[in-house]
């Protein structure tokens, strides 16, 4: 105890010798005051005490149950725990959340990001960096509260089913972790002050791994907050077009063009879904419009396959194929 | 012209090999579009069956259950397979502060003990 409080002294003065007489300023309180309530603590919060190193499996049942999934900490173990690192990997974590059909959505690495979603109502796993020089420490815990005017932070963490530390404390800690910080958002819901990229990366993240009815509904609901995006509306087509329904991932990826002439992406896609509506000519079309704005970029090579499948169908349109895209829309 | 062709058909039939998120080849996944514009293009360039297997064995490596190594491979999108691939062992890995603030105990005991420092006043 007196050797840490020495540290912490001796840690005062280095800060003062470089910041010279200026005190430290806020750290937690908001730039427009309306932003965040002055305090907040989510006590309903559930706590799994860690056993031996696992305060991954425990901070990530404490995320999980607050978000209404029924889980055990030591059932998590077998997910995202590594036994020979005693510990678990943050695309682990976000795995985990991701396979119980919830959005995994990692917080712009910002205070005010951070204590948003815990004034929105939502826990938030933080990983935090604790060890010196060669002997790096990693640790999980929960943030499920703050006072912006005591600067505090409080914490499930480990052992202590309700930590409470300074916000320097902990910023300190946070920011050697790269402020990295994860919620788990129900699909359907957005997170406090949500980020567009961020948000499409967690709900296309859902798809990717099977998760569809949670990735149509993040879908569905960026395309309502975000109406002039595009992405949320390929996703919406690329689903539809998984379930067999060729017509609504036409009309999607029409959707997506609309809002974004120059997605190659989009017009990749939709040349695609055209060929297997029997529409080569149309397909044609669009694929080459595609072709031109893939050029030198990532789909460049996915575009020139899509290609070679349509020009391996050649022939005339069926009756009651779909018109191209709103010329207004669909200069390159 | 039809050499480059038949490279790039092969090499798309590659990147698709194992990967559930393109149903039919033609189609990009949603998250191929999404992070077409945000991730480093080294990334891009590994291949995510070669990536998938670097995991799995470090999973296999690093002490995870033989039955549990394909359903946690499996949660693992192809871009966090790429990003994991050859450094499952130094990747952050929360675990718990208790070790090293036993390490730092000692350091400062060994510094006390040399006369380096004098925290513990309260000890003879």
């Amino acid at each position: 105890m007196r050797a840490g409080r020495a540290a912490s002294l001796a840690a005062s003065a280095a800060a003062f010798a470089f910041t010279g007489c200026a005190a430290p300023g806020p750290r937690l309180a908001p730039a427009d005051p309306a932003a965040v309530p002055p305090r907040v603590e989510l006590v309903e919060t559930p706590f799994f005490p860690q056993r031996d190193y696992q305060c991954g499996p425990a901070a990530l049942a404490t995320l999980l149950v607050a978000a209404g999934i029924p889980v055990e900490a030591d059932a998590l173990v077998a997910e995202v725990y590594l036994p020979a690192r005693r510990g678990s990997l943050q695309a682990e974590m976000i795995a985990a959340t991701r396979s119980r059909g919830l959005l995994p959505y990692v917080v712009p690495p910002s205070t005010q990001s951070l204590l948003a979603q815990v004034a929105a109502g939502r826990p938030v796993l933080v990983l935090q960096k604790t060890g010196v020089g060669p002997w790096p420490g990693w640790h999980y815990a929960v943030v499920v509260g703050f006072d912006t005017v005591d600067e505090r932070i409080v914490l499930r963490s480990g052992t202590d089913a309700r930590l409470e530390m300074s916000a320097a404390r902990f910023l300190a800690t946070w920011d050697r972790a790269d402020r990295w910080a994860l919620v788990a958002v129900e699909p359907g819901a957005l997170p406090a002050d949500p980020d567009f990229a961020r948000y499409m990366q967690a709900a296309a993240g859902l798809e990717a791994v099977g998760r569809h009815q949670a990735a149509l509904l993040a879908y569905e609901t960026a395309a309502r907050h975000w109406p002039t995006e595009s992405m949320p509306h390929l996703g919406l087509a690329n689903l539809a077009y998984a379930r067999g329904d060729l017509a609504s991932a036409e009309q999607g990826f029409r959707s997506a063009i609309e809002r974004a002439p120059g997605d190659a992406v989009a017009r990749n896609n939709r040349a695609s879904v055209l060929l297997g509506l029997g529409c080569p000519a149309a397909a044609r079309r669009e694929i080459e419009r595609a072709a031109t704005l893939a050029e030198g970029g990532p789909h460049e090579a996915a575009v020139a396959f899509t290609r070679h499948e349509i020009d391996a169908g050649i022939g005339p349109d069926a009756s009651g194929c779909p018109p191209d895209p709103a010329p207004a829309h669909s200069a390159p | 012209m039809f050499k480059r062709l038949l490279v790039q058909v092969v090499c798309i039939a590659l990147l698709n090999l194992g990967s559930p998120l393109v149903a039919q080849a033609g189609l990009i996944g949603t998250l191929q579009a999404v992070e077409a514009g945000t991730r480093a293009e080294d990334l891009a360039t590994v291949n995510a069956a070669l990536a998938r297997d670097q995991v799995r064995e470090q999973f296999v490596a690093l002490g995870v259950e033989p039955a549990e190594v394909e359903s946690r491979v499996a949660a693992l999108t192809d871009s966090e397979l790429r990003m994991l691939a050859g450094q499952v062992a130094e990747a952050p890995a929360g675990a718990s502060a208790l070790a090293v603030i036993g390490v730092v105990f000692l350091v400062l005991l060994i510094l006390e003990a040399v006369g380096v420092i004098d925290i513990f006043k309260k000890f003879p």
